[in-house]
């Protein structure tokens, strides 16, 4: 077991990397619901859910938007890997509402259709909570 | 005099040409660091995913995916052309555009029909020339391409391809291999080749024992068209760092060359300057000695 009292979050993007810092605790979004990382987690390999990622730093906690992808848990790294991740304080409402009524207004005619638009639903619902949460 | 006089005008017109060139060669170096930084950050995503597939991969033996499967026999794929929009970088286009010409032949021959899809003003133009229609064009891609934009053409590619619309999905572009070396080629991005193949053997050690939530196979079925998607991200990079290698050294030539070419002009001038002062000095000592 590792004793080492430090989690190490990388969260990458497809164009950068996020951010790469020692954090004490984690908590975001599988694809079923919410988990927690602490310290010695076992090794773990998940999809992310949409929805907010809360860090437990030394100096605070900071909340992002995260907007699926995967995650990693290896040691005491933690890899993120996400097509979007925007902090929640830049999120901005009035834009999630827009997403949520467009998701609102997609076609459903078939079933991957149908997947998509709840898929899109979700995830402009999570978005716009956070951004409500946020302000 | 209108010797000296044209030759002067010429020499002004180089020395112009060379300060463009020289202004250019530093804007394609800064555009290139820019591009390069850009690269290696994307590079993270990409190394992480291919890790991650690999990892998946090793725990899901029997896996099967849509993107993964080849075509006995390939009909129709996808040709995505990557070329600058502006022009001015050696041979970067032509090196790109030569191959596709070759691989357009090769289709055209085997009966198989390629879907053009183009990218960049100077691959339109060439294709214009050639009288080849494109089915899809961008120029939004500059040199800084974005991932939104490309995840929108990956996800079609994917879908058709799904859809048994299209047998293969090819890119052309200049592969940037290290900052003295790239080479233009074809690169078959689908139908995806094993991450478990690809990755080869993880070095050292026992593979570890991952909680997969959900099962390693929903999640390699979610992580293989984003591994697509990274892959064609990292053509889009590739491309655009590798044109401003191409401006840059096409632009440092250019100013040597203009350098060249002021030495040897300044050269001809004040010979033709000297030539004219002798030329005045022997009529005026001409006509005075007439007088005499």
């Amino acid at each position: 077991m590792t004793t080492n009292k430090q989690l190490r979050l990388v969260l990458v993007t497809p164009e950068t990397t996020l951010l790469d810092e020692p954090v004490e605790a984690l908590r975001f979004p599988l694809y079923d619901g919410q988990i927690g990382i602490l310290p010695g987690r076992a090794p773990l390999v998940g999809r992310l859910g949409y929805g907010e990622l809360q860090i437990t730093t030394a100096g605070g906690t900071k909340t992002y938007f995260v907007d699926g992808g995967f995650v990693q848990v290896k040691g005491n790294v933690v890899s993120m890997l996400t097509n979007r991740a925007q902090p929640a304080r830049l999120l901005d409402a009035n834009q999630a509402e827009n997403e949520l009524q467009a998701a609102q207004h997609l076609a459903a005619r078939n079933d991957a259709e149908l997947d998509r638009k709840f898929k899109e639903l979700e995830r402009a619902r999570r978005k716009l909570a956070l951004a409500r949460k946020a302000h | 005099m209108a010797k000296a006089r044209s030759v002067l005008k010429r020499l002004k017109a180089v020395r112009n040409i060379r300060k463009i060139t020289r202004t250019m060669e530093l804007i394609a170096t800064a555009r290139f660091k820019k591009a390069m930084d850009r690269a290696t950050q994307a590079a993270a995503y990409t190394r992480k995913i291919a890790e991650l597939a690999a990892d998946l991969a090793a725990s899901a033996t029997n896996f099967s995916h849509p993107l993964m499967e080849a075509r006995e026999e390939p009909k129709a794929g996808v040709l995505l052309v990557l070329t600058s929009n502006r022009g001015l970088c050696g041979g970067y286009n032509s090196g790109v555009l030569k191959l596709v010409q070759h691989r357009m032949r090769e289709a055209a021959a085997s009966g198989q029909k390629l879907i053009l899809e183009v990218s960049g003003k100077r691959g339109l133009n060439f294709l214009r020339f050639q009288k080849a229609k494109a089915d899809q064009t961008f120029t939004n891609f500059e040199d800084k391409p974005r991932y939104d934009e490309v995840d929108a053409i990956a996800s079609r590619y994917i879908q058709m391809y799904v859809n048994r619309q299209i047998d293969w999905v090819d890119v052309a572009f200049v592969k940037f291999q290290s900052a003295s070396r790239q080479a233009a080629t074809v690169e078959t991005l689908l139908p995806l080749t094993s991450p478990a193949a690809t990755a080869g053997k993880p070095a050292g050690g026992p593979a570890i024992q991952y909680d997969f939530y959900p099962s390693a196979e929903d999640i390699l079925e979610e992580i293989l068209p984003a591994a697509f998607k990274a892959r064609l991200f990292k053509c889009f990079l590739d491309a655009a760092v590798s044109e401003q290698i191409f401006r840059m050294v096409a632009m440092k030539g250019a100013t040597e060359n203009a350098g060249d070419m002021i030495s040897n002009l300044s050269r001809i001038y004040n010979r033709a300057r000297q030539a004219q002062i002798t030329s005045e000095l022997s009529e005026i000592i001409g006509g005075a000695e007439a007088l005499n």
